[in-house]
Parts: structure tokens; sequence; C-alpha cells
């Protein structure tokens, strides 16, 4: 049995930030990884196997056997099939692979019940803590890990305190050409803020431009997530202690309101109970709900934090509505990662919709991504005119898509699925349920947008499926352990903190109570870093 | 695996899914090398699948054209499998074995349109002829 100040379950956008900020005040601190530690080499460029492509696994994890989940439909699903909602287990997770766009919500992002009002079966709620709230820890990201971009290019936000440390990536031509469309549109534009270095920064390399960025390592380090940034920081305080390929099994509490610390289990088979101070969850929003649903007690037998029943609900992600154009001209100049200019003039304001979503164009496709996804679906699939058709346009297709605020539901879930279980004979999540229909009016509005600015931009040719009701989570899953003041309607408190327990928190995207129009992993690292600062000074 | 008469007929299918033009054909290019490794892995529960068709596609090409599969011009090739597609069968298939064809399509085209390093695209050559360039 080992002692710790803190261990933070999980080392992705949350978990690096938290370990960082405790080790760095002289916590001793324990950071548990599932999955293993990879070089960008292990992780190599497998084009079927990615977080972008998954047809036969994953290139960054977790491994398609041993570790299942299943749906309503009765389904055992692996981790690369459609329904799993995978997120990457690796050091890092996420941020080892993502495109590291790094986006602060908007101040409207954090009250949607307030300016929207409730729909009828939704759970739409306000965030306990505002934008405001946010804000320092934003800029702290910004500076501390390294995000590029342009302040004074996001219209959409109160203005910034400090820029950006670093200026925006160059715009691929295809940016240019979607710029003209935003103009002939007259909607407004910003370059797009990435977690990368457009310049050296932290005694890291600039971006190389390659074409391997999003579900990909990075080939010259240039690319922030926490594997680079914030658990460095970590381990060379001296104070925190980095174990990979080890499954948390249980929570174990003292049945007086806090956690000892958990029972966990090595790639081995090896079974150990670690004690803590202080315990700090971010498995993503699946498997943190999966890790409290798993840990009974007397006194809270459905799971910790779980006597009003919200742990797991409210599961929330992002649909990516878009569309896809064929321009006459080759648009593509290989120029990565790719996408640079958005608009959020559809975030908000949108009539009758309730919220809305970023809009942007793609980064760099890989000619599979071209051919399964982009690929217009009246166009040859085989033979001399398919490999024709490929290429003549592989240069001239471009996607439109952004993420959309979604309207959660309370049966969107995550439960326990005692009857299955992973490799350590842990019982699996179960997901089911779908978003609220509302998302899929809001997800169809920012679809025609994609398609007007398409052929805005010049496109000859627009195509691309309308959205349909169904459960999202995936990369940005979100929502699950709720934030808010009441414990009968949530689960963690304005601190993230578990209602129920004295020493107990959840630093990934479960708190989120709505999950914004944008890719959520900077809003995590900037919560997580509130979070832990919290921890410090209450100690 | 596979009998050698079926990866003749896997052969001439593969090349008439993606033929060789300025740039060369699907079995060229590696993709039956991509297959036949798939199919002793990701894609082992296909194997059965696969032989049963290519042995149906046999059957098929001599109802129609008295000859084997993979003695049959492209044009011929391109005909028939635009028939089976369009559930114009002169001999005994199953509907599912007509919609396997699509898979088979899948498999082909991810094969060719992926990464070398799976067994196909050899030296980039999908890569080249569609103008996706790896710089860094």
């Amino acid at each position: 049995m080992s002692q710790y100040d803190v261990i933070v379950v999980g080392s992705g956008a949350g978990g690096g930030v938290t370990a960082a900020v405790l080790a760095e005040a002289g916590k001793s601190v324990l950071l548990l990884e599932r999955g293993r530690e990879l070089s960008t080499e292990a992780i190599g460029r497998d084009h079927l196997r990615n977080q972008r492509v998954s047809l036969y696994g994953h290139n960054a994890g977790p491994d398609i056997d041993g570790n299942p989940r299943t749906s309503d439909d009765g389904r055992v699903i692996r981790p690369h099939e459609p329904g799993y909602l995978n997120n990457a287990a690796c050091l890092g997770s996420g941020t080892r692979v993502y495109a590291a766009q790094a986006w602060r919500y908007m101040p409207q992002d954090f009250r949607m019940a307030s300016i929207y009002g409730v729909p009828e079966d939704s759970s739409l709620a306000d965030w306990p803590i505002s934008y405001d709230d946010l804000a320092p820890y934003y800029e702290k990201v910004e500076w501390e890990l390294g995000v590029c971009g342009d302040d004074r290019t996001m219209y959409h936000l109160p203005k910034y305190k400090k820029p950006y440390p670093m200026p925006a990536l160059p715009l691929p031509g295809k940016s240019r050409v979607h710029l003209k469309g935003l103009e002939a549109l007259g909607w407004r534009g910003l370059r797009m803020p990435r977690l990368i270095n457009s310049i050296p920064y932290n005694d890291r390399p600039a971006c190389a431009y390659c074409q391997h960025c999003f579900g990909f390592g990075c080939p010259n380090d240039s690319k922030n997530g926490s594997h680079n940034t914030t658990i460095p920081r970590a381990l060379r305080s001296g104070n925190c202690e980095l174990r990979s390929q080890v499954m948390a099994r249980e929570l174990l509490t003292s049945d007086a309101g806090s956690v000892n610390g958990l029972s966990v289990v090595a790639a081995d088979g090896t079974e150990e109970v670690i004690t803590a101070g202080v315990v700090v969850l971010s498995c993503g929003a699946v498997e943190t709900a999966r890790l409290l649903l798993n840990s009974a007690t007397r006194r809270e037998p459905n799971g910790i934090g779980n006597n009003s029943d919200q742990v797991g609900r409210h599961l929330q992600g992002h649909y990516y509505p878009g569309a896809s154009g064929l321009f006459p001209d080759e648009i593509y100049d290989g120029l990565g990662p790719g996408a640079s200019i958005a608009t959020c003039d559809f975030n908000h304001d949108n009539g009758d919709i309730i919220g809305g979503g970023m809009l942007t164009d793609s980064d760099v496709c890989t000619p599979i991504v071209v051919w399964k996804s982009q690929y217009p679906p009246d166009a040859p699939r085989w033979g001399i005119e398919a490999k024709r058709f490929m290429r003549e346009n592989f240069r001239r297709i471009n996607d439109i898509n952004g993420p959309v605020h979604e309207i959660p539901h309370p049966d969107g879930r995550v439960t326990i699925n005692s009857k299955v279980r992973d490799r350590y004979g842990i019982p699996v999540a179960h997901l089911s349920g779908t978003t609220h229909p509302e998302t899929v009016r809001t997800a169809s509005f920012i679809h025609e947008r994609a398609r007007e600015w398409l052929r805005a931009s010049g496109a000859i040719k627009v195509w691309g499926a309308a959205p349909v009701l169904r459960l999202s989570g995936g990369q940005h899953q979100a929502g699950t352990c709720r934030m808010g003041e009441d414990p009968a309607t949530s689960v963690v408190d304005k601190w993230c903190r578990v209602h129920s327990q004295d020493n107990l928190f959840v630093a990934d995207a479960s708190p989120h109570v709505t999950n914004g129009g944008f890719n959520p992993a900077e809003t995590i690292m900037a919560l997580a870093w509130r979070t832990a600062e919290n921890i410090v000074n209450s100690w | 695996m596979l009998e050698p008469r079926q990866v003749l007929t896997l052969q001439a299918l593969v090349d008439t899914i993606i033929p060789e033009d300025d740039y060369p054909g699907g079995w060229e290019s590696g993709v039956g090398d991509y297959l036949l490794r798939q199919l002793e892995s990701d894609l082992r529960n296909c194997l059965t699948a696969y032989r049963d068709w290519l042995d149906a596609l046999e059957i098929e090409a001599e109802r129609v054209f008295r000859r084997p599969f993979a003695s049959l011009d492209l044009e011929s090739r391109t005909a028939l499998l635009e028939a089976i597609e369009q559930g114009d069968i002169k001999s005994a298939w199953s509907v599912d074995r007509a919609t396997f064809f699509a898979q088979i399509v899948e498999h082909c085209t991810e094969g060719f349109y992926a990464d070398p390093g799976n067994g196909a695209n050899r030296d980039g050559i999908a890569w080249a002829m569609v103008g996706f360039e790896v710089t860094a």
C-alpha cells in the first residue's frame, strides 16, 4: 500500500494540467494512465487505424480486444467500431493525436438555459460558473502550454487581456478560397487558434506543416499536448510519479464522506491498493462515470456521487454537421494542419434555433479520408472512372463543418453492464439514449450554413448527409458528472468536487453542463487548472 | 487461405475494380498482398465469404461467357460485375452474395489509397496519382 497526497487518474487534457499544478505546488502526485507511453514512431501513420479512420483499430489505443462497451441494441462493441464513443488511451490521451484546436467557449455557452429556456424533456441548464471565472485559466493554458492564434480576430469573445503568445499558422490555399466565400456572404471570419507552436516555443520547434496532424503524433514535437507540456512539468518538479498501463478498478471510501484512494490493476494482472489524501478523476466522460458507478458503498449503493441518479446522465459530444464541395480549380496545396479560417457567426442568435456552432474548413485529408467520407455519393465507386475521379478531384474537394453545441437529454447516458467485463474483469460501460431532438434541429441549420459557405467559396457541386438523431460522445465526450449547486441535479460542485465526498474531484469534460459549439480541449484544461489551484489553496 | 485458382480470380477482380491506366492497376500496386494479409487477420471472418464469392464469380463467368473470369478482357469483366451489382445474375446467387461485392470494392480501395505500410499503394503510387505529397 503506497501513500500519496494526490492520485490523478488519467493523463489526458485534464489529468496533465492537474498533475502539473499539484506537483509544482509541492504535493506528492501519482499520475495513472491505463494506456501505454507511445513514441511518435510507435503511433505511426497507419491510415486505416487512427482516431480519424478506425476501420481495424487505433494507433493510440485502447486495444481493440479486452475493452468492450455495450449498447441498447444488444451489441458488444469494440473500440474501433461505431457507437463505442472512443477516446485515445495512451500517455496524453487524445492530446497525443488531436488536431489541437484551442477554443475558449463563449460567455453565452455557460448560460444556455437562461438564454434559450429549457426545451421539453431536455436537461439543458446553466453552468454554475461564468466565462469570467474561466478566462484567467484560458489565458494560463494559452501561455503555458502554448497556443498560436490572433486574438484581434476573435470577434465573438470579450477582449483578451493578453494576446496569444504565438502568431496564427499561415493560411493554406484552400483557406484563402473559403475566406473569399466568407467575404461574399458578408460573414465574419477568424484565425483558428491551435495548441501548436507556430514559432519555436517552450524549447520545442515550430510546426513543419505536415499532412499527418489530426489523428497522428507530431513529427517534430511542435503540437502541444499533455505528453510534452504538463506531464514533463509535473515530472520535473520531482513530486510526480507516473505509472502507465495501470487501470483503476474501484474507489475506496472511509464511509464518512471521503475517499481513501483506489484499487488498481496493472497490465500483468497485479492488483494493488493505493491510498491518497485527494483523488482526481480525469478518465474522460465515459470512463470517469464508469469508475464512479463501479464504486458502490454502503452509503452510496448505486455508485459514489450517484445518490441522485445523476452520474452518467446528460452524455454529450458534438454533432459535426457539414458538407463537402467540389471546386473547379485545385485548392489543396498540402499545407498542414489545414483548417485555418472559422466563423462564429452562427454560435448564437440564430432565430428560433437553440445555440449553434462554429464552422471551419477541414484539416488535411488523407486520400482514404476523401474516399471514405468526402466522396460524392453519385460518383462511381469502382472501375476506371472511380480511379479517374480520385485522380482528377482529390485536390479539388474540401469540407466545411463544425461542432454543434448539443442540447442534452438526461437519458443519453452511461450505465454499467455487469454481464460484460473488460480484460481485468471490471464491468463495462453501457451506452444508451440519444441527444435531445433540438440538437438535430440546430445541426440541420448549421449543415445548411456549411452548404452556403461552400457555394459562396466557388464550389460547383455540394453534397453531405443531413444530421439524424443519435447519441454522440467520442473524442469530445462530456456532461456525465454535471457541475451544479444542487446535489439533487448535479454530481460535482462549482469547484468540480463530488458533492458527497470531501476529497474527490473530476478534471475532464464530465463536469461540463453543456459542451459549447467548439472543440473542448482548452476548456477542459482551463477548468482543470482552476480545480487544481483550488485544491492547493484549500489544502 | 485461398486456393491458387481463387487467387487468379481475385487478381482479375482487383484489376477490374482498380484497372491499370497511366498508373498501375490494383494488383501491381499491392492490393492482392493487402487483401491476403487482411484475410488472415482483421478480415479473417470474411475468408469463407471471399472463397464462396470468387467461386460463384467463376460459375457466373462460365454461364455468361463460357470462359474463366481471368481470361476475359477488362470490358467483359466490367460488364459482368455491373450485371452482378444490378442483380442481373444468370447462376444461383443469394442476395447477400451480390451485395458482398460492395464490401470487396471497399476492401480493395482502402488498400489502394491507404499508407504503403498496409501492403498496397506500393511506393506511394496511389498518392502520387492523386497528388497527396508527404513533406514532413
